[in-house]
């Protein structure tokens, strides 16, 4: 009897570490090739030709076209630089510098199917060119179902989103210049 | 006491294992999602335009909604593969795909080359007969070596505002992909 529930506890463990381990460094993964700015995240070998296989496992799962290394890279952020989850109820600013980039985009949208979640006869995103800017060329940048100054993007339905920022043509992680150090802060301002 | 802490340490380093093997044959097992989406599209000789994402619509493949997209398939089995054809002035990228979903070649217009695609995929023995200028090849072909002989090519371009989207996928489809002729 006692060899028994010492091999069920024995089977419950591997079973829970084996797939619990998987699922954590495929969904967060920062202990396994994923980076972390700030609330950002990145897989950074996910756009090169022989990725190490945590990178390949999470391509193969994510279902995702990912950006080459040479075309740019995308980071997800799923909280804000407080660490709670974004929730579309509250008015998030997004604020600071973004690294040098040919272009990049901001785009809120949904956990599950990544369809974008801003007002359907209004913009889906943000873009790097069309933002108006402070004096010092940095950024303000308001996600809100309220109305917010400055540049604003109404969004619409209820619970949690994702936050893709995609920077086109960065020099960064190409191994020339230095790495992407700093990405815009995410602030909750106010909850409805 | 003992004994039962060694059949949990047991199970700790089984489930290591476990995890392994799970990391490693997940790729394998199954091709990756975006490649049996994209595969889905099947092979043209004019490249596929990808819809746009738009508000409240699934976007499985992540798309950026400021970019258009076209997608090519390559069977290199028929020869070496070729994608080429003019684009517009502004960003410009092009990104060769493998079945597990990794890319195999990427580069933009940055690089110098300009409103100009130009782009030869060739496998190892067709790269061996290039190498031995058996192939003839039109001068200035960007040449990618891929190990795989299934691929897809996706060609991303960026308007510089959403009111040019149309002619801009519309460049896309003058786009040729299909196998240069040995």
């Amino acid at each position: 009897m006692r060899f028994l529930v010492n091999i069920g506890a024995m089977l419950v463990v591997a079973l829970v570490v084996g797939f619990g381990l998987s699922w954590y460094a495929l969904t967060d993964g920062r202990l396994f090739g994923a980076i972390a700015i700030g609330p950002w995240q990145a897989w950074k070998d996910v756009g090169t030709p022989s990725p190490d296989p945590y990178t390949r496992a999470f391509i193969a799962r994510s279902g995702s076209l990912e950006l080459g290394i040479s075309e740019g890279i995308q980071f997800v952020a799923t909280t804000d630089s407080d660490n709670r989850r974004l929730d579309r109820g509250c008015r998030y600013r997004i604020d600071g510098n973004t690294p040098a980039a040919r272009f990049w985009t901001l785009v809120p949208v949904a956990p599950d199917n990544g369809a974008p979640i801003a007002r359907e006869d209004g913009p889906t995103d943000f873009h790097s060119a069309r933002l108006s800017r402070a004096g010092d060329g940095s950024v303000a940048l308001y996600v809100s179902k309220t109305l917010a100054p400055q540049n604003w993007l109404e969004i619409t339905g209820e619970g949690p989103f994702d936050l893709m920022l995609t920077l086109y043509d960065t020099a960064s992680f190409s191994g020339t210049t230095s790495e992407i150090t700093a990405l815009p802060a995410i602030i909750r301002e106010a909850c409805i | 006491m003992i004994r039962t802490l060694l059949w949990l340490l047991g199970g700790v380093v089984l489930g290591g294992i476990i995890h392994i093997v799970v990391i490693l044959s997940l790729p394998t097992l199954s091709a990756s999602a975006a490649w049996d989406r994209v595969a889905a599209l099947g092979e043209n000789s004019a490249p596929t335009i990808l819809p746009a994402a738009k508000s409240g619509e699934p976007n499985p493949l992540r798309l950026d909604p400021e970019l258009a997209y076209a997608v090519c398939r390559l069977d290199l089995r028929k020869g070496p593969g070729s994608v080429t054809g003019t684009l517009p002035q502004a960003y410009w990228s092009v990104a060769v795909y493998g079945r597990a979903g990794t890319v195999i070649y990427a580069t933009t217009n940055r690089d110098g080359i300009g409103t100009n695609l130009d782009l030869g995929v060739f496998n190892p023995g067709q790269t061996r007969l290039l190498a031995e200028q058996q192939l003839d090849i039109a001068e200035g072909l960007l040449i990618v070596e891929a190990k795989e002989d299934d691929l897809v090519v996706v060609v991303r371009l960026a308007p510089p505002h959403p009111e040019m989207r149309a002619r801009f996928e519309k460049a896309l489809t003058t786009l040729r992909c299909g196998n240069i002729a040995t």
